[in-house]
This record gives structure tokens, sequence and C-alpha cells, in this order.
């Protein structure tokens, strides 16, 4: 449909009153490429996050999607990702779904068609689009809160802890589909986590950022073989030995 | 039948005790459930307890209504406009802390002895209560669900209609239902206190003669009357908030 675009984050800063949370972050996102942001907490993970989405206004610097310099929140590239899903809890999944279209006033078939289609491939067809967020599990209400953000053809998926509030097996399945819906719609994917292993098993690039201003510490490379959810890299030795050097890395900014 | 059972049960206890309290007698000239099922049969055929029945609902319709014409919207403007809310906190918790049966006097005096000043007296009753609700609704609005909505871009408009009204929706009904039962009370303090119309009056009417159980026969009637208009306020918050059963 569109190009994927990158986004370029140049010399970003953001403070809270006395308290600087980003100083001078430097970071390209390449077109299609999945990055996962990682770092102890108060580092700003979440808050580089809001800004690229435009819910934060940065104090210096800029970030561009595509050719589009982010100016506030609402833009269409890019859609955000929830940790607790952000569900109207008074619509049913379906609802949910259409919802960001809704507010971009899409006319209510083409609106439906778009919702349906994402929860087909979130994996929520059929008798769940009709079910109320409480009657779901945390794993598929995540589902629905992805849903959502494809639902409105982002080029971009910003996601926020998007897997830490659900099961270890859930979570692990949700990863696997998560790899599977990348490598069909090819979208960039900005992934904040806490959890080293899911840095590595998703992403192309894991880019650590140390606390108290957020800066960029290290940035990881991930040589490991995709499809990943069909080779079983987290059983390889390889794996393993990546999960151990950003252990490393993060272990001395303690 | 163990509904049943579950239902009956405390209606029948209440009715022995009745009763009990009829045969003793815990009082002078203390009618027993009978009379007073015969004594509302003989009202209602007379057309006295209807005709009553009409003017209080008069009064009601017309102060519950303004109270929630007013109360919901004040207090929804008192939730998203921060500044209006502090100020009118302060004074709805003087209302609702106010005595406010103090006020009758008042309000005979502004508005003198008619339908209209036990409308106001029933509207003072209730209204406080639907502003807090519905101010204590948009409070609730969990910040997260506006966040989102603002990063699909949702205008001002849109996060009141889709976010902010929703969240409140429950909070408001409950507010609803609660100055329902405030307005009642209101409807009686006012007849009894102020105004010769309505149940009020009647209930009035039937002490002074001792026809206690005329009396106690329009309490309950007033009683199946808030019960009625309680049910289909429950009702309709039942179909309005579907989700929270599901």
């Amino acid at each position: 449909m569109s190009a994927t675009l990158g986004i370029a984050i140049e010399r970003l800063s953001k403070s809270f009153g006395a308290v600087q949370a980003l100083a001078d972050i430097e970071i390209q996102v390449k077109a299609g490429e999945f990055l996962a942001l990682i770092g102890p907490s108060g580092c700003g993970k979440t808050t580089l996050l809001k800004c690229v989405a435009g819910l934060l206004p940065a104090d210096a610097g800029r970030i561009v999607i595509g050719s589009r310099p982010v100016s506030g929140p609402g833009g269409r590239e890019a859609s955000l990702v929830f940790q607790d899903f952000a569900l109207l809890p008074w619509a049913t999944a379906r609802e949910n779904a259409e919802f960001g279209l809704l507010l971009r006033g899409a006319p209510a078939a083409e609106r439906t068609e778009a919702a349906r289609r994402a929860l087909a491939k979130v994996g929520l067809a059929g008798s769940f689009e009709q079910a109320y967020p409480a009657q779901l599990s945390g794993g598929m209400q995540q589902r629905v809160g992805l849903a959502r953000a494809l639902a409105v053809n982002p080029q971009v998926l910003l996601m926020d802890e998007p897997f830490a509030s659900i099961d270890e097996q859930t979570r692990r399945i949700l990863q696997d589909d998560l790899l599977r819906l990348w490598s069909e719609e090819r979208k960039t994917v900005v992934l904040v986590t806490h959890s080293m292993e899911e840095a590595i098993y998703l992403s192309d690039r894991v880019v650590v950022l140390s606390p108290r201003p957020g800066r960029v510490h290290r940035v990881l490379d991930v040589p490991l073989p995709r499809p990943r959810e069909t080779l079983d890299v987290r059983a390889s030795g390889e794996f393993a030995r990546l999960v151990d050097e950003l252990w490393q890395i993060l272990k001395k900014m303690q | 039948m163990k509904r049943l059972l579950a239902r009956g049960a405390p209606l029948a206890a209440f009715l022995a005790l009745w009763q009990w309290a009829a045969w003793v007698p815990i009082s002078f000239n203390f009618p027993t459930p009978w009379q007073t099922v015969v004594a509302l049969a003989e009202l209602l055929g007379s057309g006295a307890l209807l005709q009553a029945s009409a003017t209080s609902l008069q009064s009601l319709v017309l102060g519950f209504g303004a109270a929630i014409l007013i109360g919901v919207p004040l207090g929804l403007l008192m939730g998203v406009v921060r500044g209006v809310g502090r100020v009118a906190r302060v004074y709805l918790d003087l209302l609702i802390a106010l005595p406010t049966a103090a006020l009758i006097p008042l309000v005979i005096l502004s508005f003198g002895i008619n339908v209209v000043s036990s409308a106001v007296i029933i509207f003072v009753f209730s209204a406080p209560f639907i502003t807090m609700n519905a101010y204590g609704g948009v409070r609730d609005t969990r910040p997260r669900l506006v966040e989102m909505a603002r990063a699909f871009g949702a205008s001002w408009g849109k996060l009141f209609t889709r976010i902010v009204l929703p969240s409140a929706l429950p909070m408001i009904l409950a507010g609803l239902r609660l100055g329902l039962s405030r307005a009642f009370l209101g409807l009686i303090v006012a007849e009894l206190l102020l105004s010769p119309f309505g149940l009020g009056k009647l209930i009035m009417n039937s002490r002074s003669m001792f026809e206690h159980d005329k009396m106690f026969a329009t309490v309950a009637w007033t009683l199946v009357l808030a019960g009625i208009a309680l049910a289909v306020l429950a009702r309709l918050e039942a179909r309005l908030l579907r989700w929270r059963a599901a």
C-alpha cells in the first residue's frame, strides 16, 4: 500500500521540570526495522516512545517519521500499543478495533471491514468480535489492542511493553505471532521492553538507554537468523550469548 | 423455588412482625397489614390517592427533572474545567451537609405555597448528589484512555463524547438513582412541612383524623411509587451498562 517509513530521532532532549528525562538522544530506525529499547527503570524509554508518538513535546531536537517531523499526537504514520491494553471497557472487541478509524472519521462500513481484517490477522475472528474486554484474557485483550493499532494501517508500530502484563506462556505465543505479522506486513517497529530475552528474540537491534538522564548507552546488533518463530532460535547458543552480552551491559550500569 | 423463597422470606417476616406489632399493639390505633390493605383499596377506589399522587408526581417530575437537566451538565463541566470544579465543590459540599429541611421557610418566602416550592425543595434535595456523581464520574476517567484517543488524533469534542462521557456514565446513573431516592424524601418533607398538596397532605390529614390505617396506606403507596421509579432507573442502568454484566 504505502512504503515503509524509517524514523530519525535527532538530538532529542526532554525534561520534566528540573528532572532531565532524555538527553541528546540520537537514533536512526531504518524502514522496516524491528528496534528494541531497553534500560533500567527511569531511563526514559517510555518517555522516548511517547515523544515519537507525539504525545509529549520535545524540549530540543526533533523526530522525523518518513519525511514528516512529529509535531503533535494523531499522526497517521504511527500506532501505539499499550502495556495495559487501554481498551474501552464499554466497547466490544470489534468496536475497540474500530476505534482509531472512528476517531479519524472513517465511514462505518469501512471501519467494520478494516476491524474484521485486523482482528483476523491477530487471530480473533468470529465470535470474539462481540466480546467485551472483561470477557477476554489478558493475551486476547492485547490482541485486540494490536488489532486496533493495525486497523488504521500505520507504517510504524510503537509498542510500550506490550507483553509485560501477560503470563509467560501466552507471551511467547504473542511474540511469535508478532514476528509473523511483522514479516508479513513489513512495518517499522519500536518496542520498549524490560525483558532482555524479548528484546533479543524479537529485534534487529537493541538500543540500551542509561538512566537519569536517559542517553543512548550502547546499540547491540542482533544477527540471529529469521524467521525466528519457526527456527527455534531460543534454544540456540547464539541466542543465549546475545542475552548474556545484553545482561553484561545492563549489569555494569546498575 | 429457591429464589422465590429468598425473596419471599424477608417480606413474610416483615408482615409477621407488623401483625405482631398491631396485636400488642405497640402504639395507639396501630393498624394491621390487612387493615392497611383495605384502607389502600378504599383510597384507591375513591380516587383520593391517585389525585394526590398526580399532584405529588407533578412536583417530583419538575424538581427531579430540573435536577438532572442542571446537575448532570454542571457536574460534567466541573470535571472537565478544573477551576470550576474546585470552586463549585465547596458549595456543593455545603449544600449536602446543610440540613435541607431548614431551607423550607426560605423557599416558602421566595416561591409561596404551591407546587413550584415543592419542586424547589425536591431540587435542593437531589441536585447536589446528581452533580457530585457526574463530577466524580468525569474524574474517574482513566488518563490512559485519554492518551490512547489522543494518540489516534482525537479532537477535544470526540475525547469528550467517546472517552469522558462513557467513562462517567456509571457514576452518573448511580447519581440519578441516589438523586431519585433523595427526591422522594424531599417530596414528602416538602409536603408534610410546607404545602397542603399531594401525598404529604393525605398523610397529614389521615393522621389528624386518627385514620392511621389510611396514613399507613399512603406511606406504603409512596414506597411503592418510589420502588417502581427506582426499578425503572435500574432497568435503564442495566441496559446502558450491559458491558458491566459481561
